[in-house]
């Protein structure tokens, strides 16, 4: 992939302040190519700066070997379109005034627009799929289509290279898919190279091919999502806890944020949690807000509760999907039980797959624990095991569990229980 | 077959208001306590054109209407034309260019400077002539006008760029200080204050052929300057980043633009004085009736603005006579008014 974009030790400044400090990469021709950071890291001062807006005051920035800051705008505008973060037009200009603007760089000073100019204009409304607006005023059309408008007017410069700052930061998430969706095509199709300011570390990591993360102006690292976007290189650079997941679709990186909580409170007390099929998940996230030490099992692996554990760091006792429990991690479990302080019961159903799960529950209330069960339903309703499931939940009941009806019950109740 | 269409339609409201131009010129060149015929100034204007000329007879006017026609009246006629051509091309730059629908071809402070230098000239020369004749208070207004510009320039000036914002509040700036100092001058300077103010709400009376020349050359060299940016105006409404990166030199054309404005506006206030709302309400009205394209939008303001002045002049000749109004004072009262109608009529949020 030849290299269409250099860039050599810049240094920028907004007078005294120094924003990029010594950054060096190059980009290679149909490559897609985002640049994250916190804000205040110099991203959108690099996007203007392989714009031609702002001249480095030290490096060099070579498009296509040749010096951008030594070219004609004109020349640059043929080989480079800008899309901005948001363009406000308060002239009722049509769509397709705006669109055929795109031309301006290879027309001369007394051309107007010829057949081959409004050509080129119709085929990128078309791959835009604004063509059904060109006669509407710019002033009349929503943010999607007018962002999508100034792609068409980007693409009618027939540049080999869009730089885009933050494209879709404004847009609703079924746009942002949209616009995104469309750079990726013609990036794919079209050997378009893309350079994008994002905000949305999910929307970068779905859908460049490397990634440039910034911080305090300088580069921190460059490369492929799954490389750039890390628990620690985040951590490092926004100074914010994160779980890094697979993507369940693209296996892209996928972030998730951690509430702060989940950071700061830390209470003394072992919980083991039985639940299942994602009954439990909102209990285990605010089990570990709480600070409390948790544990859960046994469940499937693959189960909803069973990935939410994984993601909190919450000790599983975990079994083959699919499979019921078995004895050998049954015994796992009970192992748990005799250290922990409080078992709390989610309100799942029972059948004869998890039946023992319940057995466990009713072991560790004869240690003398305190259960806890979460009711939200009869019993009578979710049990499958001809009543066997039942008669234990109700020996639970009878021998002294608390009973619950919602989460924040639960979590005051274990207040007052440690 | 876009572009055809439009083109056509670009030519044709160019056409048809260049037709009205001439019909006005010669209505109002008709106009004047000397009644002469309609017929008989066009019989008169139409023997001057060479070639045809000769094939129409003379009619059977007095010798000294040639003399009202030609000397007086039609100079002034076209003075007025060409005064409201600059003012409203002026306009539709500066509105353009500060994105701001409230600016006009004053807005930077041109016509307070040229007001002072006017004032001082005729305080100076007791509105009497001196060595630089007729002259004197066009070249102090032209100067002055020009200084203040210049000045306002460097203030908006931020290294190598223009801030346009910058410029726009140094104007209003530069403006007010200047016009205090005005009026301080003119308080003081008791019977010339009633010539002064004359000067200063804008007329054409007494002018002649010679200011005709003095203005015609700025008019055509800055017309032809800001005409050759017309397609790039367009693009600079987008904002100026988004124009360069449509490979526009936006520093250039901001100085070009700026100077032919400056230079237009200064040339027609220093022979008409500060006639009022030519230059803000033609572009507005214009850009509702023949849309945003400055390729249009900029001629057909030059047009309409010359077809504006000359009959508000006429209007300003006949309403009191035999005395004459300020025309600054006819263009505010239609202006007004005209303009509150378009504000309430449209139904667009652009200006």
């Amino acid at each position: 992939m030849p290299v269409i974009l250099k860039i050599n030790d810049i240094e920028c400044s907004y007078g005294a302040i120094k924003v990029l400090n010594g950054l060096s990469f190059s980009i290679g021709s149909g490559n897609f190519t985002g640049i994250i950071g916190p804000n205040g890291s110099g991203k959108s001062t690099l996007l203007k700066s392989l714009s031609r807006v702002l001249k480095p005051s030290r490096g060099t920035v070579l498009l296509d070997k040749k010096d951008l800051y030594k070219m004609e705008t004109q020349e640059v505008a043929k080989k480079m379109a800008v899309v901005p973060q948001e363009t406000a037009i308060n002239f009722p200009f049509t769509v397709k005034d705006i669109v055929i603007m795109g031309r301006s760089p290879h027309l001369g000073r007394f051309q107007n627009e010829g057949e081959k100019d409004y050509a080129v204009a119709r085929q990128a409304m078309t791959l835009t799929g604004t063509l059904h607006l060109e006669d509407r005023a710019i002033t009349a059309i929503s943010g999607g289509e007018r962002q999508r408008v100034i792609i068409a007017k980007a693409l009618t410069q027939e540049p080999e290279i869009i730089l885009l700052d933050e494209p879709t930061s404004h847009l609703d998430i079924n746009h942002q898919i949209e616009i995104l969706g469309l750079l990726q095509q013609l990036n794919r199709e079209k050997g378009l190279t893309i350079i994008s300011v994002f905000h949305d570390l999910n929307l970068a990591a779905q859908y460049c091919d490397s990634l440039i993360l910034m911080k305090k102006g300088a580069i921190f690292s460059v490369g492929e999502p799954s490389k750039t976007l890390t628990v620690d290189s985040i951590k490092e650079v926004y100074g914010a806890n994160v779980l890094i997941r697979k993507h369940p679709v693209s296996g892209k990186p996928s972030i998730v944020l951690l509430t702060r909580k989940t950071q700061t409170c830390s209470r003394n007390g072992r919980i083991h949690v039985v639940c299942g099929g994602g009954a439990g998940a909102p209990l285990l996230g605010l089990l570990t807000g709480e600070g409390y030490e948790i544990s859960t099992g046994v469940l499937n692996a693959g189960d909803i509760d069973w990935e939410t554990a994984k993601v909190l760091n919450i000790v599983v006792i975990d079994e083959t999907p699919f499979l019921p429990v078995s004895e050998q991690k049954h015994m796992d479990n009970i192992k748990l039980l005799a250290d922990i302080d409080v078992c709390i019961l989610a309100n799942i159903p029972f059948g004869w797959g998890n039946l023992k799960n319940l057995e466990a529950v009713s072991f560790a209330q004869s240690l003398s624990k305190p259960i806890m069960i979460i009711e939200e339903q009869d019993i009578g309703e979710r049990d499958f095991t001809d009543g066997k499931a039942r008669l234990l939940y109700n020996n639970l009941k009878a021998k002294g569990a608390f009973v619950v009806h919602d989460e924040a019950a639960a979590l005051k109740q274990l207040q007052n229980l440690l | 077959m876009d572009q055809l269409n439009r083109s056509l339609q670009r030519r044709a409201i160019v056409f048809v208001l260049l037709a009205a131009l001439g019909l006005a010129i010669i209505l109002c060149t008709t106009i004047g306590p000397a009644g002469i015929a309609f017929t008989d100034v066009l019989a008169m204007l139409v023997r001057r054109v060479p070639l045809i000329g000769s094939l129409i007879p003379r009619g059977e006017w007095p010798a000294n209407y040639e003399v009202i026609i030609f000397q007086m009246r039609l100079a002034r006629v076209v003075l007025a034309a060409l005064v409201g051509a600059g003012l409203a091309a002026s306009g539709v730059v500066l509105q353009g260019l500060l994105v701001n629908p409230m600016a006009d071809p004053y807005i930077l402070g041109i016509s307070q400077g040229a007001a002072l230098g006017a004032t001082v000239a005729m305080l100076s020369f007791g509105g009497t002539i001196i060595a630089l004749g007729i002259y004197a208070v066009p070249l102090a207004a032209f100067l002055c006008g020009l200084a203040t510009s210049i000045i306002v320039y460097h203030l908006a000036r931020v290294g190598n760029r223009m801030q346009m914002s910058t410029l726009l509040l140094a104007g209003i700036a530069a403006g007010l200080f200047l016009s205090s100092i005005t009026s301080y001058l003119m308080i003081s300077s008791g019977q010339n204050a009633h010539q002064i103010l004359f000067w200063l709400v804008g007329g054409f009376a007494g002018r002649g052929w010679d200011h005709v020349k003095i203005l015609l050359p700025y008019i055509l060299t800055g017309y032809f300057l800001m005409h050759l940016y017309a397609r790039q105006m367009n693009i600079i409404l987008l904002g100026e980043e988004p124009a360069q990166h449509l490979g526009i030199d936006v520093e250039k054309m901001k100085k070009v633009l700026l100077a032919a404005a400056t230079l237009t506006t200064a040339a027609a206030v220093s022979v008409s004085g500060v006639i009022a709302f030519v230059g803000l309400i033609i572009p507005h009205a214009v850009r509702i009736l023949a849309g945003p394209d400055h390729r249009v939008l900029l001629p057909a303001s030059a047009l309409t603005g010359a077809v504006f002045l000359v009959l508000a002049d006429a209007l300003a000749r006949v309403v009191a006579a035999p005395e004459e109004i300020p025309v600054g004072i006819i263009t505010a009262l239609c202006g007004g008014p005209f303009f509150i109608y378009l504000l309430r009529k449209r139904n667009h949020p652009d200006f």
